[in-house]
Order: C-alpha cells, then sequence, then structure tokens
C-alpha cells in the first residue's frame, strides 16, 4: 500500500433520515411508482417540483392527493450545464448534464440530469424524456432524463 | 477506515442495519440524506517515516532531548518542552509492554457500525526505551481477563498485508493497519499501582 503514501484520505460520515413531509412524500412516492407528480399552485398553474406554498405569495396550497397532477414523462431543456468530469458523489461516472427540465403540462422547470452521452446532443429547447430505473425506491435518482428520439 | 462509505452505495438502496424491509406499497415518508466530508491530507515527514518503518516492522518514537520523554508514535515535537524532535531523536520501540489502561466497549448498532461483540482499547506502556500507544487492540484474551498491568506482546501483520494508507497526521498511536493487536505474554502480571497516574 506505499502508493497511498504521502498522502492519506478520510471520509466523515454521517447518515440522515429527513422526514419528507406531506408533498415530497407524496412526490416521491410517484416516482417510486413510476409517475411525475405536479401540485396546482392557487392561480392554477402546475408547480414540479411541488411545494407546499405558493412561491409567488406564500400562500399554504392544498397538499391533498387531489391537488397533484401528472407531468411529463417528456420536457424541454431550458438550461444547462455540463459535466465533463463527474465525482464519485455524481449520478454517472461518465460526462452528462445538469438542467433545468419543464415538463409537459408544468408551469415550473424541475432540476435534474440528462444522459445525453456527448455534450453537443444537448441544446438549449431540447425534447428530453424521462427514464425510469426498474428498482426504484422513491427517491429523486429513481429516474433520469434521455434526449427524446427524434 | 476504507475508502468506501455508506452513501457509495446510492442514497437509500440498502436498508441500515435495524431497518426492516420497506413495503413495497406504503407511502415513500423518508428520505436517506447522507452528509459526507472527505479530507486529503498530505503527510507530514515524521508520519510518513512512521509509516515506513511500521512497514518494515518497526515501531519507532521520539526521545525529547529536553526531559528524556518518549513519543510513541513520534510527533516530531515535544509539546511540554515545545522542542522540535527530528530523526537525530529516533528510537526504536520494544514489541512487549504493559497494559495501563483500558475501556471496554459495547458496541451500540449504529449505521455504520461492524462490531458486534464488546471489545477492548487499551493503552500499552512500552518497555525500554518506552513510549505509551493508546487505542490499541487486544488479541487472544476474553475482553473480562483484559487488566492493568497485564504484560503484552505486539502480533504483526505479514508484510504482505501490512496497510498505513489509513493514518494520519492526527492518528497518534495509530498502527492498526501493521499490527493486529497485542496478546498476553502469560508472564506474570506487574503490580497496577504502579500505573494508575501513567499518562505517557
Amino acid at each position: 500500500m506505499g502508493d497511498a503514501l504521502p498522502t492519506t484520505t478520510h471520509i466523515i460520515e454521517f447518515p440522515y433520515t429527513r422526514t419528507l413531509g406531506p408533498v415530497y412524500s407524496t412526490f416521491l412516492t410517484g416516482l417510486r411508482d413510476g409517475r411525475i407528480l405536479g401540485i396546482r399552485n392557487r392561480d392554477g398553474s402546475i408547480l414540479c417540483p411541488p411545494t407546499e406554498w405558493d412561491p409567488w405569495t406564500g400562500d399554504a396550497l392544498d397538499t391533498s392527493p387531489a391537488a397533484f397532477t401528472e407531468v411529463g414523462p417528456g420536457g424541454t431543456v431550458e438550461t444547462w450545464a455540463w459535466v465533463e468530469r463527474p465525482t464519485r458523489k455524481h449520478p454517472f461516472d461518465h460526462p452528462f448534464a445538469f438542467a433545468l427540465i419543464k415538463l409537459d403540462g408544468a408551469s415550473t422547470s424541475l432540476l435534474h440530469v440528462v444522459d445525453a452521452g456527448a455534450i453537443d446532443r444537448m441544446s438549449t429547447g431540447m425534447r428530453v424524456t424521462a427514464r425510469w430505473k426498474d428498482d426504484r425506491i422513491g427517491h429523486i435518482t429513481d429516474l433520469a432524463f434521455v434526449p427524446e428520439a427524434s | 477506515m476504507s475508502d468506501k462509505t455508506a452513501s457509495d452505495k446510492t442514497a437509500n438502496s440498502k436498508p441500515a442495519p435495524g431497518d426492516t424491509a420497506p413495503d413495497p406499497d406504503a407511502p415513500v415518508t423518508g428520505m436517506d440524506y447522507f452528509m459526507q466530508l472527505e479530507y486529503h491530507e498530505l503527510l507530514c515527514p515524521v508520519v510518513r517515516r512512521y509509516a515506513e518503518k511500521l512497514r518494515a516492522g518497526k515501531l519507532i518514537g521520539h526521545r525529547c532531548p529536553k526531559c528524556g520523554l518518549v513519543y510513541a508514535p513520534p510527533r516530531g515535537y515535544c509539546p511540554i518542552d515545545v522542542v522540535e524532535t527530528t530523526d537525530a531523536d529516533e528510537v526504536e520501540l520494544a514489541n512487549r509492554g504493559v497494559v495501563t489502561n483500558f475501556t471496554i466497549v459495547t458496541p451500540v448498532q449504529y449505521y455504520g457500525q461492524t462490531k458486534t461483540e464488546p471489545f477492548a482499547k487499551v493503552s500499552i506502556q512500552l518497555d525500554e526505551p518506552g513510549g505509551t500507544l493508546t487505542l490499541q487492540d487486544v488479541l487472544d484474551c476474553p475482553v473480562d481477563d483484559v487488566r492493568v498491568g497485564m504484560r503484552v506482546e505486539a502480533v504483526w501483520a505479514p508484510p504482505e498485508e501490512r496497510d498505513t494508507s489509513q493514518i494520519g497526521n492526527r492518528s497518534w498511536g495509530s498502527a492498526e493497519g501493521c499490527i493486529k493487536g497485542w496478546r498476553p505474554t502469560g508472564e506474570p502480571d506487574l503490580p497496577a499501582d504502579q500505573f494508575l497516574q501513567a499518562a505517557f
């Protein structure tokens, strides 16, 4: 193990479990079940990711199951950033894009990843669609986006 | 400590110890979240030399040129006299010593805990030229038999298994990648009284 010198690596890790509350619980339960859910805002717009409050007025929203509606799985890239050298905390071990994606039926955009393969396949305004994992657990990484087949 | 961490299993793909298998139809009400700090440390020359010697099967320390106290592992200074210590103050340490203090740890099965049974961590005052190693493991001895005054000797890992990759600048007393632990020699105990005040 002489190669490990003269540096050493120490990792300190704190595992937390966060309580999700009514909205993220519904959202992530939806992801586990293969559906992307938005919530109906007071002005009639659909927020995805869903929130507990109207982002413009701060008023509490109806968070009952009836307030949610399915959006996507297709959407449009509004802006993006290419990650050329992923770290081990990133969702892929190959280059990918972080992107703001306005899903079909939603009024706001979701920050997520696009597994495009190459930077020249990325453009603002491009169409993407959800690619689901087979083994879903109710986590934001249950899906990734890929360029829509043209 | 290994380079692999719990979160390498990508978030909550595996239940933590003590978790029951999730009901696939129940609402998702919690999310595992790993806060992680990763440090890359450049080793100071004194620690580097200590690690090299460990891999060669030798324990070294520094003897303070002023007070004569032996530091194991070497620190490069004597914090009491505030003087630098160097290779010129290096001494090779004994592979035998005496238990001067111990703690029995009963492991709580928190996330990441790999031990399940109570275990001892002991301080060992080494034979001449001296030096005290802390937080050492005891081998071939039930935890109930661990006692102050017990004579012990080092059990080295075979050369090909010695690993100093986890020795950092602050891991005083750390030899665990090279010395598996310390086992009783079977010699008569030394009187516990004489170690009650021992710190170094």
